[in-house]
């Protein structure tokens, strides 16, 4: 098949656009969406194509939107809502927690939603419009987080997202739209929720990932190869809930170095659980304490060199896996 | 206070079937005595923590539930055991749900009036005030995107009114054109907070206003005032959807729960309302009408303790969950 280069905003698009084509019960729905296109246009056209009934705008009432695709999911349909930013979702945060992450333990009866969550800062959006709340919705039972890297795997997990019977925070990452390339065919290959995917593999340590922070990774790994010929494996989580310890474990016996990065907060941040859970069932695997590269428990400040020290990069990466071999 | 009825109110119940009427009167006594029961259980400490009844305030959901068809969907709150009931759910049901017992609706994962099933259109409510409002709107555009002519209504208490939630989903369904019917039962008290510290407008259906919608008030004790008004908005909005406020005036009878010994609500109060009992008022124009005499009441209401208890004993007779399903069923298998 013929290949061509997409972005990621690209591969949200193209996902969207294939759920709406070839399943007649999803709608897509938000604010500014429509015939506007979206704060970052990346539902541009899509409202063009598929007509108002299916891609709509909605007045700025996150928990009523989300409440309205609880409804909607419970008779049958597949709604996806667009959060203009993740930030806003804290509005509603209960409509999630409590109304569609409680609902089939409590009555059987599945809530098939997709909520898409713009995420994680790098350019100045400041404290509302930069957040990366994945731990919010890790810790909610009943709910399930993707949070892909890559272009084609974004294409791929909105399909999945829509497919999956349960809530699934969608999470994707702001600085990515339009900065991560990758050469794609038209076929979307099924993306099972709770498989990590390896994008690089060297014994000397492991780095963990998600999001954004793939990319970062990728870039401190081949900064220390050629600097100091280390080989680092970089682990791409792609689902953060479930995760895929195995594949966390199976890298972890392969270098028994750890380093789990996130742009979220450290305290009791996402970073924690995989740091927790590797130590739980991996102690002896382990040649060093894991560690976790995080973004600092402070609000995300807007000035440029604060924002750069605030949020982890590949030099910090590289500092840190350097710090780590060396242990 | 209640007014006196319109020529038109008076028109329109005198045209209703003398058949619904019995029917009306039948559920708002079952689901008094379903109530009872519940307090019975709490007070014997078969049931954990407290109980909420809808007590004084049937005649509101029974409206809704008699006026109802098969397609409408509900949001159901805290004082509508009577919608349930009226739905389709069994005193057997209700009795293993307040029970936690792993056949009732919730099968012990909830408790109390926290159940509802979808099949009869019942949204099992969360605790969250205002919540479900928005979830009944949507379930009704799904309904009507698959072509079926449903209706929702959404019931919430004067506290509930307060919420963002509450601003949130009828601003929604007013921009949609949802056809929901959304009900505040005023029963005056929130919890311990009387109307005074709950709201500075004049009447809270004069939010409709704001909204871009229609408000009407009722007597949400009486039911057939209840029924006409509820019917001819229900009819009403399934042709021509959008949405409509309507404020059931009423009186919440007990404590908000069975812990609440409620001597924040001034006992002439409860003596007013107490002789605007729903049941007691309904039963009083029907004997007056010849629908209805004191035997066959009486035979009612043997009819209907007799297949309560008979729900409680064999609700007691069965055992709570087993732990070892405690981890079941948080997902959907995929
Ligand atoms: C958002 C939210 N805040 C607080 C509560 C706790 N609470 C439960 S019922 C209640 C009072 C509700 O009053 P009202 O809406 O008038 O209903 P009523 O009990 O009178 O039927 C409160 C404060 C809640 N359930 N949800
Ligand atoms: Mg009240």
């Amino acid at each position: 098949m013929p290949m061509r280069e997409i972005t990621y905003l690209q591969g949200i698009h193209e996902g969207l656009q294939h759920v709406l084509e070839h399943d007649p019960e999803s709608v897509l729905f938000g604010q500014d969406v429509g015939a506007f296109g979206g704060a970052f246009k990346l539902t541009a056209g899509l409202q063009a194509e598929f007509g108002e009934h299916r891609v709509f705008d909605t007045p700025i009432c996150e928990s009523a939107m989300l409440g309205c695709a609880i409804g909607m999911a419970t008779q049958g349909m597949h709604p996806i809502v667009e959060m203009q930013f993740a930030d806003f979702i804290t509005t509603a945060l209960h409509q999630i927690l409590n109304n569609a992450g409680t609902r089939h333990y409590r009555t059987g009866n599945a809530v098939p939603i997709v909520v898409r969550a713009p995420s994680g800062g790098g350019s100045g959006g400041g404290p509302f419009h930069s957040e990366e709340l994945e731990t919010f919705f890790c810790h909610m039972p009943g709910v399930k987080v993707v949070y892909p890297a890559f272009p084609s795997d974004a294409r791929a997990a909105i399909v999945a997202a829509v497919t999956d019977p349960n809530p699934v925070i969608y999470m994707e990452n702001k600085t990515c739209y339009r900065s991560v390339k990758e050469q794609v065919d038209d076929r979307i290959a099924p993306l099972p929720l709770g498989k990590a995917r390896v994008r690089r593999r060297g014994e000397d340590a492991v780095v963990i990932a998600y999001g954004a922070m793939v990319h970062e990774a990728l870039r401190a790994a081949a900064e220390l190869q050629e600097s100091d010929g280390y080989e680092i494996t970089v682990v791409d989580l792609r689902s953060l809930k479930p995760y895929d310890l195995d594949t966390i474990l199976a890298a972890t016996a392969a270098t028994g170095r750890v380093l789990v990065v996130s742009e979220g907060w450290k305290t009791c941040g996402f970073a924690a659980e995989i740091s927790a859970a590797i130590t739980e069932t991996g102690f002896h695997l382990l040649d060093a304490p894991v560690q976790r590269l995080t973004a600092p428990d402070v609000p995300i400040p807007f000035a440029a060199t604060l924002e750069t020290r605030y949020r982890p990069g590949a030099g910090d990466i590289a500092v840190a896996l350097r710090d780590l071999i060396e242990f | 206070m209640p007014g006196m009825w319109t020529l038109e109110t008076v028109q329109k119940v005198a045209a209703v079937d003398s058949a619904v009427w019995v029917d009306v009167l039948r559920l708002m006594v079952l689901a008094r005595k379903v109530d009872e029961q519940v307090i019975r259980l709490c007070r014997q400490g078969q049931i954990r923590g407290s109980s909420f009844t809808g007590i004084g305030q049937e005649a509101i959901s029974v409206a809704v539930a008699v006026a109802g068809e098969p397609d409408d969907l509900f949001a159901p709150c805290i004082r509508n055991v009577a919608l349930h009931l009226g739905r389709g759910e069994t005193p057997l049901g209700i009795m293993r749900q307040v029970l936690a017992r792993p056949d009732g609706p919730t099968g012990g994962r909830d408790g109390n009036i926290h159940h509802g099933r979808l099949e009869n259109g019942v949204y099992a409510m969360i605790s969250h005030l205002g919540a479900m409002i928005s979830v009944v709107a949507g379930g009704v555009m799904a309904k009507r995107r698959h072509g079926k002519d449903a209706v929702g209504v959404a019931f919430v208490g004067d506290g509930a009114s307060s919420t963002g939630d509450f601003h949130e989903a009828m601003n929604f369904a007013a921009v949609f054109k949802v056809p929901v019917l959304v009900i505040i039962e005023n029963n005056h008290y929130a919890y311990s907070t009387p109307n005074s510290r709950q709201f500075a407008c004049r009447h809270l259906v004069d939010r409709a206003v704001g909204y871009g919608i229609e408000g009407l008030s009722a007597d949400g004790n009486n039911a057939a005032e209840m029924y006409v008004t509820v019917r001819g908005i229900m009819d009403d909005i399934r042709t021509n959807p959008r949405p409509v406020l309507l404020e059931a005036e009423t009186m919440r009878m007990r404590g908000h729960g069975e812990h609440d010994d409620f001597k924040y609500v001034p006992e002439e109060l409860l003596l007013l309302y107490h002789r605007r009992d729903p049941i007691k008022l309904a039963l009083r124009a029907m004997k007056a009408a010849k629908l209805m005499d004191d035997s066959a009441f009486s035979a009612m209401e043997a009819e209907i303790e007799a297949e309560i208890s008979q729900a409680a004993k064999q609700a007691l007779s069965e055992t709570e969950p087993s732990p070892d399903t405690l981890t079941q069923g948080v997902y959907a298998d995929a």
